[in-house]
């Protein structure tokens, strides 16, 4: 199994160190889904992942949580000089699942600005689920601008460029199974 | 968000780039709705005066937004330290430049995040 920086040589010129460990975010997940699988218990609750970061930690997270679990995945357009031209955001991929009177626990890799997240949490409400709590893995506070209280949190994270574990730059890096600091050359270069 | 009123005169680009960010996550903002005072004369009259950038109402949320570089922004943080001082009930966040470049580059913005990193210093309006 690949777990360290020397096993992605094609990669690893780009990362400066590695910041969470492989073994580290394993524990973190580990600790995460049995915390979840005492707090839902007999609710039978329903993950909902906003793709395509969290695909990783939504896929370790399942596999550490030891009580009936469903699962589905919404995807949004994020800004960017193309979507800006529509105006607002919109739903490039709903949820398959009813939420209505459903446990559901929106799963994140990481929280930012918090505007994303924000709006997602206001849309899935608007469904009326039996409770709606938030899991993000990465926590970035120094950006925050919505505050939004996280039921299960993994690591904060400094406000450097990271990648790995689902984080990219531009699409790449998310397979890495830690998370490393970008250099500055492959920031600039890309 | 201000999509039922004229859009404001922003002072610096990076300020309407980041009301369209908002706007596009339906975050409602205003644009410099309220200035602090942070000094007076000895009759009472407002000397220095402070006027965050924008206002989030669902997040009673004051965001000040500064694309200066660090060592040209001391006049600036001396007011913002004042204004915390001064007003403590007040919630404000200062956006580094930075933290306004990152933002860009998260969201694909690579045109305006360059253009950000060759700003020595704004001219006016902070």
């Amino acid at each position: 199994m690949r777990t360290t920086l020397t096993d992605y040589p094609e990669l690893a010129k780009d990362i400066k160190e590695v910041v969470i460990t492989t073994e580290e975010i394993q524990a973190r997940v580990a600790e995460i889904g049995a915390a979840i699988s005492a707090d839902y218990t007999d609710k039978n609750p329903l993950l909902v992942g906003v793709l395509k970061g969290v695909l990783f930690f939504m896929a370790d997270l399942l596999r550490e949580i030891y009580v009936p679990v469903a699962v589905d995945f919404i995807s949004i357009s994020s800004y960017s000089s193309e979507t800006r031209k529509q105006g607002i955001v919109h739903l490039a991929k709903d949820l398959e699942t009813p939420l209505a009177g459903r446990h559901v626990l929106f799963v994140e890799d990481v929280i930012d600005t918090g505007l994303t997240l924000n709006y997602l949490l206001r849309n899935l409400r608007a469904r009326q689920p039996a409770s709606l709590e938030v899991c993000v893995l990465f926590n970035k506070p120094a950006r925050r601008l919505i505050g939004i209280p996280l039921k299960y949190k993994g690591f904060d994270l400094p406000d450097r460029f990271v990648v790995g574990y689902g984080l990219d730059h531009r699409e790449k890096y998310r397979n890495l199974p830690f998370v490393g600091l970008l250099t500055a050359s492959a920031y600039k270069e890309q | 968000m201000s999509e039922d009123k004229q859009r404001p005169q922003f002072a610096q680009p990076a300020e309407e780039i980041f009301a369209r960010i908002l706007d596009y996550y339906g975050i409602a903002w205003q644009y410099e709705p309220r200035s602090f005072a942070l000094e007076w004369d000895e009759q009472g009259n407002i000397i220095e005066a402070f006027r965050p950038d924008f206002y989030l109402a669902e997040q009673d949320l004051y965001v000040e937004l500064t694309t200066l570089r660090p060592q040209l922004s001391t006049k600036k943080n001396r007011k913002l330290r004042r204004l915390r001082e001064l007003y403590p009930e007040i919630n404000i966040k200062l956006f580094k430049r930075k933290e306004m470049r990152d933002l860009m580059v998260k969201y694909g913005l690579l045109q305006e995040a360059a253009q950000l990193h060759g700003t020595a210093a704004q001219p006016n309006g902070e």
